[in-house]
C-alpha cells in the first residue's frame, strides 16, 4: 500500500488522462451518430463520414490499448476467462466497425468450425486484440476481411485476413522482437504485436502459453494474423 | 430475426440524451414498446409492474444512487424479473473492479459505451438466441425448482454435446442448492481439472468450508489465489478460513486486499470493519465501517450494526480527553440514522442510546444520563434476544455509564441464553467476576450435554427428562430449548393436540426471541415449520 501513496507517476498520470480522452472520445461519438442520424441520407454517406467513423474507432482501439499497456506494466490486467460463443464474440467485433466496412466498400465475412462453438478465453482482452487487427487489416485491405476460427490440437486460433499488400517482409522476419517489445520502432504496429502477444500469454492450459503469429498469404493473399489460445 | 415489435424495452439511465439516443435505435430496428427510467429506483418500481423482455442498464447512474449492479442484485433478490429475461450492462469503459464485483448476479452481457445501431442488434440478437437455446432451463430457474435445472441441463447437453460448457454454472448451482455435496465436489474438480473458471474455485472453497473442511478450503484459495489474485471473492474465503483459524490478524490483511482490488462492497467492508475491531485496529475498523454505511445506504445489504460499528471504532478511537467536534458530529449523524430508521427493534433503539452515551460521558454527562435512561427503560420492556457481541458491549457501555447493577442483569441473561457457547462465556469472563454469573450455566450445560448423548442413543423418554430438567434452570437457553422441541417433535404426531405439542410449540416461541442472525436460526426455522405447519 505505502508505495502508492508517494506522488503519482508519470505513467499513472497518462493513463487517467487516456482515461479521460476514452470517456471524452465516447461522448463525441455519441453526439456525431446523433447528429447524422439528422441529416438526409445523401449527407449521410459521404466520402468524409467515411473518414471520421474510421478514425474514431482507430483512437478509441488506441486509447483502449494504451489502458491496457499502463494495466499490463503495473500488473492489473487480471484474466477473467470462460467459455463464450465464437460466432458472437466475432459478430459483436464486425458490428462495431460496420459503418467504416461500408463506407470503405470492404466485405467483412468470418468462418468458425460448427465442431467447437465455444471457446475459452477472456472475452474483454481477446476483444481488444481483435479490435486492434480488425482496424489494421481496414487499412491495408482492398475489397475483403475474413475471420476464421478453428481448433488445433485442441487449441482455438483466430484469423485475420486481408487482401493487401501484407506486412514488410522485416516484420514477419522479427516478429518475436516485437512481440517482446525489444523492437518497437515500428509505431502502432509494432505496439499492437506487442499487446497481443502479451494478452495471447495470459491465456496459459497445462503449461501451454498462448501466442501470435504474422504472415502473408491466407485465402485473401494479405496480411495474416493469427492468435493461438491453448 | 429478432420479432422487435413484440419485445418490451427498458432504457436506464441518467442522461436523457443517452436515452433518447438508444431510444431512437431501437426504434429504428422496430422495437415499438420502449419505456426509460433515470434511476435505479424507479427502474426497480418499473419492474415491479410490468414484465420486460430487455432491460439496458447504465452502470453509473451518479454519485449517492443506485449503481447498475446494485440495481441488478435488487432484481434478482426480489424476483422482479425472470431469467428468460435479457439484462445488459451498458458502461462507459469496462472496468474489471466491475466486472469482479458480480460473481453472485453476473449481468448477461457487457456493453461498452459508444456503441452503434447494430452493435446493439447484434447483442440483442444474440443473447435472445442464447436464451432460447437455455429456455428449459431458465424457466425450471423461474421456477425456483433445482431438480427441474438439472435435468435441463442434462437434456440440452444430450441434444447438443457442444453447448455442454454454458450449462455447466446452471448445474453447480442446482447441485448447492439441492445440498448435493459429494455430487458438487466431482463436478467442480472435474470442471478445474478442464480448465480454471473462476466461479468454479470459488464454489469448491465454499463447498469444502460449509463441510468443515477448512483445510482443504485453505488450499484450494491458496492455489487460485495464485491463478487469479484480482478476484476478491477469494479473498472473502480465504478471510473466513482465517477467523476460523484464530488468525483474525491475517484475516483483516486479506480483506484488507480485497477492498483495495474491489472497495464497492457493502458486506466485505462491513467485515473489514468487524476483524479490525477485533485487532483494536480502530483506524482501519472506522474507515471500512464508514464505507459500508454509505454504500450501504442504496443497497439492499444496508445494516444497522456498520453504523453502530462506526460509532464503536470512533469512541474506541478517542483520547482521554474526549472527542472532537467533527467526530462527535460523525457519531450522532451514523446514530440518529439507526435510532430513525428502526423504530420497531427495541434492540437497536437501546444499543444506539448507550453508544451515544458512551461517546457523551466525558463531554456532555447530562445528556449521556438521559439517554441512558431512556436506554433503560426500554430494556426493561424487551422480550427479544441481542446477540452475544451485542449484549456484552451493552453490558460493558452500562458498566461504563455507572449503570453496574444493569449491566450485571444483562450478562446474567447472556449467559442464560448463550451460556453453552464457551466462547460467549469467555466474552463474560472478561467482563465480571461474579461467581454467580460466570457459573450460573455450567449444570444447565451439563444436563444437556447428556441429554443429547441419550438421545443420540435413542432412549427419548430419558433424554426429555433432561432436556426438561435443564430448561428449568436455563428457561432462555436456545441450544437446550431447540433441543428440547426437536426431542419432543421425535415421534409426535403433529397433526393432533397433544401434551408433547404444546410444549414442543412453547420451546419454539421463546426461541423465536434470538437474532435471525444466530447460527441455529435455520434450524429453529426448521422445527418451526414442522411444530406448526407452514
Amino acid at each position: 500500500m505505502s508505495e502508492h501513496n508517494q506522488g503519482l507517476d508519470f505513467s499513472t498520470v497518462i493513463a487517467s488522462t487516456v482515461h479521460d480522452m476514452k470517456n471524452s472520445l465516447a461522448m463525441l461519438m455519441q453526439a456525431q451518430a446523433q447528429w447524422l442520424a439528422r441529416l438526409p441520407e445523401p449527407e449521410r454517406l459521404t466520402q468524409e463520414q467515411g473518414v471520421i467513423d474510421f478514425e474514431f474507432a482507430h483512437l478509441n482501439t488506441m486509447l483502449v490499448q494504451l489502458l491496457g499497456l499502463y494495466k499490463l506494466g503495473v500488473n492489473q490486467l487480471p484474466l477473467q476467462p470462460d467459455y463464450h460463443e465464437l460466432d458472437d464474440f466475432i459478430e459483436a467485433q464486425l458490428a462495431c466497425h460496420q459503418e467504416v466496412f461500408s463506407s470503405r466498400g470492404i466485405v467483412a465475412t468470418y468462418e468458425v468450425d460448427p465442431l467447437s462453438p465455444l471457446g475459452f478465453f477472456d472475452r474483454e482482452l481477446v476483444a481488444s486484440v481483435l479490435a486492434n487487427c480488425i482496424n489494421n487489416a481496414i487499412r491495408h485491405a482492398r475489397h475483403a476481411l475474413l475471420i476464421t476460427v478453428q481448433d488445433e490440437a485442441g487449441q482455438t486460433v483466430l484469423t485475420i485476413n486481408d487482401d493487401g499488400n501484407g506486412y514488410p517482409a522485416q516484420m514477419i522476419e522479427r516478429q518475436d522482437e516485437y512481440v517482446q517489445g525489444i523492437n518497437q520502432s515500428s509505431g502502432s504496429t509494432g505496439l499492437g504485436l506487442y499487446f497481443a502477444g502479451r494478452i495471447a500469454e495470459l491465456h496459459q492450459r497445462n503449461g501451454v502459453r498462448g501466442r501470435t503469429r504474422i504472415a502473408n498469404g491466407g485465402p485473401l493473399g494479405g496480411g495474416l494474423f493469427s492468435l493461438y489460445l491453448p | 430475426m429478432l420479432a422487435y415489435h413484440q419485445k418490451s424495452f427498458l432504457i436506464v439511465d441518467d442522461f436523457s440524451d443517452f436515452r433518447s439516443s438508444v431510444r431512437s435505435m431501437l426504434r429504428e430496428l422496430g422495437v415499438k414498446d420502449v419505456d426509460t427510467a433515470d434511476s435505479g429506483e424507479q427502474a426497480l418500481r418499473m419492474c415491479s409492474q410490468k414484465r420486460y423482455d430487455f432491460i439496458l442498464q447504465d452502470y453509473h447512474l451518479g454519485d449517492g444512487k443506485k449503481n447498475g449492479q446494485q440495481v441488478l442484485e435488487d432484481l434478482m433478490v426480489e424476483k422482479l424479473i425472470s431469467h428468460e429475461s435479457v439484462f445488459l450492462m451498458v458502461t462507459a469503459e469496462s472496468s474489471q473492479a466491475m466486472v469482479l464485483s458480480a460473481l453472485e448476479h453476473e449481468p448477461d452481457a457487457y456493453l461498452t459505451k459508444p456503441f452503434n445501431r447494430s452493435g446493439l442488434a447484434q447483442r440483442l440478437e444474440r443473447l435472445e438466441q442464447r436464451k432460447t437455446l437455455l429456455k428449459p432451463i431458465l424457466q425450471a430457474l423461474d421456477r425456483g425448482k433445482p431438480l427441474e435445472v438439472l435435468n435441463a441441463c442434462i437434456a440440452l447437453c444430450k441434444q447438443d454435446p457442444r453447448y455442454g460448457p454454458l450449462c455447466l454454472r446452471y448445474r453447480a448451482d442446482a447441485l448447492r442448492d439441492m445440498n448435493q455435496n459429494e455430487a458438487l465436489e466431482r463436478l467442480y474438480n472435474q470442471i478445474l481439472a478442464d480448465r480454471p473458471l473462476p466461479w468454479a474455485y470459488v464454489g469448491l472453497g465454499r463447498l469444502h468450508f460449509k463441510r468443515g473442511q477448512v483445510l482443504q478450503a485453505k488450499e484450494i484459495y491458496e492455489k487460485a489465489l495464485k491463478a487469479f489474485p484480482m478476484m476478491p471473492a477469494l479473498y472473502d474465503g480465504m478471510a473466513e478460513v482465517l477467523v476460523i483459524e484464530n488468525d483474525s490478524k491475517g484475516a483483516q490483511r486479506v480483506l484488507e486486499e480485497a477492498v483495495r482490488l474491489s472497495p464497492l462492497a457493502v458486506r466485505r467492508q462491513a467485515q473489514l470493519g468487524k476483524l479490525a475491531m477485533a485487532n483494536e485496529d480502530f483506524e482501519t475498523a472506522s474507515r471500512a465501517y464508514r464505507q459500508a454505511v454509505s454504500q450501504g445506504a442504496q443497497s439492499r445489504f444496508k445494516d444497522a450494526e456498520s453504523n453502530l460499528g462506526l460509532a464503536h471504532a470512533l469512541i474506541s478511537k478517542g483520547s482521554e480527553k474526549g472527542l472532537d467536534t467533527r467526530t462527535r458530529l460523525e457519531i450522532n449523524t451514523t446514530l440518529s440514522a439507526v435510532a430513525k430508521e428502526n423504530p420497531s427493534d427495541p434492540g437497536l433503539q437501546i444499543r444506539a442510546r448507550l453508544m451515544k452515551a458512551t461517546s457523551l460521558l466525558l463531554n456532555d454527562a447530562e445528556t449521556a444520563e438521559k439517554l441512558t435512561e431512556q436506554a433503560l427503560l426500554r430494556l426493561e420492556g424487551m422480550e427479544q434476544f441481542m446477540s452475544p457481541e451485542a449484549a456484552m458491549l451493552v453490558a460493558k457501555q452500562l458498566q461504563m455509564l455507572g449503570q453496574d447493577k444493569a449491566g450485571a442483569t444483562m450478562l446474567k441473561n447472556c449467559a442464560e441464553i448463550y451460556g453453552d457457547d464457551p466462547v460467549v462465556m469467555q466474552g463474560i469472563a472478561k467482563l465480571t467476576d461474579d461467581p454467580a454469573i460466570l457459573s450460573s450455566s455450567n449444570a444447565a450445560a451439563e444436563l444437556n450435554r447428556e441429554g443429547v448423548r441419550v438421545y443420540k442413543s435413542g432412549n427419548l423418554p430419558e433424554a426429555r427428562i433432561l432436556f426438561r430438567r435443564a430448561l428449568t434452570m436455563q428457561p432462555k437457553n436456545i441450544s437446550i430449548a431447540l433441543n428440547m422441541a426437536q426431542s419432543l417433535l421425535h415421534g409426535t404426531d403433529t397433526s393432533v393436540a397433544s401434551a408433547e405439542l404444546d410444549e414442543c410449540r412453547g420451546c419454539l416461541k421463546m426461541v423465536g426471541l434470538m437474532p435471525d442472525t444466530d447460527a441455529r436460526y435455520s434450524r429453529y426455522q426448521k422445527l418451526k415449520i414442522k411444530a406448526f405447519g407452514e
